[in-house]
């Protein structure tokens, strides 16, 4: 019974570390034109799914995601609360009622860089290690 | 069978075709983005005993297809347009006929504030508004107890207008919220009309109004979701009696009055899904026929709900099961079979690839309704008369773009 404690304790703390993890691997870009240089985690989830079009500063913004991969993965889990499945059913209910559009999905984050930066209102997410290039990093608060 | 085969395959090639070209069709119209998106569904469904939503089950039907295709244009940061053409083959109901699924304007002032106009999916309950859509849904069948779909014209969408937004509560989460008001939307090739035909009393003029709202509370709890809904509707409907000794009369049918109300929930957590619903109809209508004295009352009040719950395996499959129950109010026959339907329904749903989608379910269902409901089971379908259990067998699949 001992043993068992102690695997359930440190199969809890493996999973907490593999989770933070991932949240830290993952940082927000946006264009220029975002003048916030910082979000809450409740604004950034209202837009990424579509019930906020604009930041508290007033920034129109329109979501960028990844269409798959651990970054993209670590990102709609600890940001959204989804599975990737559920997020992409998710926008197909908006888009199937007409209530909303599919958001932008790319397929590297090379390609998400370019097009935040040159895209006005555009906000997506890296994997920590990527250079945002000339989009701005922002800050989840 | 040769010509049902040629139809699907080409509904399946229209639909398919933004998906050919790439997973979602995309282009710029003066500057502006327009999608294009489909998806056709195709369906096989066999029973044990009695066939149901007017397909010949028992013998094993693939009379089970669907599909659409919408587009919509972002004409502003806050104004979009769009619309979208539903056609189904299920049975009797629908024989391929193109219908308008929706369209409308849609200006977003504010994130709590915005406005719709046009033919719009009705707010009612989890899943009215997406109901014919099952490719998003963990089932083959939706809960037939609260989403019958043969009836799903009767609530599906109104032409008229809405208001909805989302108010942030701060640490209370949440409120999402739905107004509308607008004129009913019926289908002459759905299951009402097919009922009233079986039972001699075809309908020649239907109309009527919609009015209602629905509330939302995302409460602080992630994942956690309660709701509320309430639908005033009115019908004038009008015919000729084919039945017996009133063959040939024309009758007038008022609802008096028809309120429909309901209270659902969702829940996710990780790879759980949880989710249930009661709705509960009073639906009262005044008969009358001219020449004749009096007026016949007719109850149609009927209660139903489910509880779901479903768990993602992994990203290619999710497991789940659902119990449904739905119980006439004024059963015509003393038969217990007559008041109710159970379903206890068990679902295999494989994500072959992002676009494909299988389904495979099981359904063990007791009782059927009641002659005089429209509600899946109809006595054209089953001239033998109606056995009390039915384990029935569903195969969807469905590609979406």
């Amino acid at each position: 019974m001992r043993y068992l404690r102690y695997f359930l304790f440190t199969a809890a703390l493996c999973s907490f570390a593999s989770v933070a993890a991932r949240a830290a691997d993952v940082k927000l870009i946006a264009n220029a034109s975002v003048t916030a240089s910082s979000v809450s985690a409740d604004e950034l989830k209202g837009v990424f799914l579509a019930t906020k079009s604009s930041l508290s500063d007033g920034s129109h913004v329109e979501p960028v995601l990844l269409k798959s991969g651990a970054t993209h993965e670590g990102f709609v889990k600890q940001y959204l609360g989804k599975t990737d499945a559920a997020l992409e059913t998710y926008y197909r209910s908006l888009v199937f009622t007409g209530k909303g559009s599919m958001p932008k999905m790319l397929a590297s984050e090379t390609e998400m860089v370019e097009f935040v930066a040159k895209t006005k209102g555009a906000i997506g997410y890296v994997s920590a290690g990527t250079s945002p290039g000339a989009a701005k990093p922002i800050e989840v608060k | 069978m040769h010509s049902v085969t040629a139809r699907f395959w080409l509904i399946a090639a229209t639909c398919a075709a933004p998906g050919l070209l790439n997973a979602q069709l995309n282009f710029d119209l003066a500057g502006r983005p327009v999608q294009v998106h489909s998806f056709v569904q195709q369906g096989f469904a066999y029973s044990n005993e009695n066939n149901y939503l007017t397909m010949n089950t028992s013998e094993g039907s693939a009379a089970m297809t669907d599909g659409g295709a919408n587009i919509g244009i972002s004409i502003t940061d806050k104004f979009h347009v769009g619309a979208q053409v539903y056609l189904r083959n299920i049975g009797q109901l629908g024989k391929w006929h193109p219908e308008l699924d929706w369209a409308y304007g849609d200006y977003k002032f504010k994130d709590w504030f915005g406005v719709r106009g046009g033919k719009v999916k009705t707010a009612l309950g989890l899943y009215n508004d997406t109901q014919d859509a099952e490719f998003l849904h963990t089932w083959a069948l939706l809960p037939q107890s609260v989403y019958p779909l043969d009836l799903r014209s009767n609530n599906i969408a109104h032409v008229g207008g809405d208001i909805y937004g989302e108010i942030p509560l701060g640490k209370l989460g949440k409120l999402g919220y739905t107004g509308y008001v607008g004129a009913r939307t019926f289908d002459p090739r759905g299951g009402y009309y097919y009922f009233s035909t079986d039972q001699g009393i075809p309908i020649t003029s239907v109309s009527g109004r919609a009015e209602g709202g629905d509330l939302r509370w995302k409460t602080p709890l992630d994942g956690l979701m309660f709701g509320a809904s309430f639908m005033d509707q009115t019908q004038d409907r009008k015919g000729v009696y084919t039945l017996a000794f009133l063959a040939g009369l024309p009758y007038d049918f008022v609802s008096n009055p028809q309120h429909t109300v309901a209270n659902y929930f969702d829940f996710t957590h990780g790879s759980w899904h949880f989710n249930g619903e009661l709705r509960k109809s009073n639906y009262l209508a005044d008969i009358t026929t001219p020449g004749f004295p009096g007026m016949f009352v007719w109850d149609g009040s009927d209660k139903g709900w489910f509880l779901s719950v479903a768990y993602r395996v992994s990203k290619r499959l999710e497991l789940g099961t659902y119990h449904s129950r739905y119980y006439m109010g004024h059963p015509a026959s003393p038969d217990p079979a007559s008041n109710h339907i159970y379903d206890q329904a068990v679902t295999a749903r494989f994500d072959i690839t992002r676009f494909w989608n299988f389904k495979a379910e099981g359904h063990f269902m007791d009782g059927y309704g009641d002659i005089y409901s429209a509600h899946g089971f109809y006595s054209r379908d089953n001239p033998n008369g109606l056995k009390p259990t039915t384990n029935m067998l569903v195969l969807r699949t469905g590609f979406t773009f």
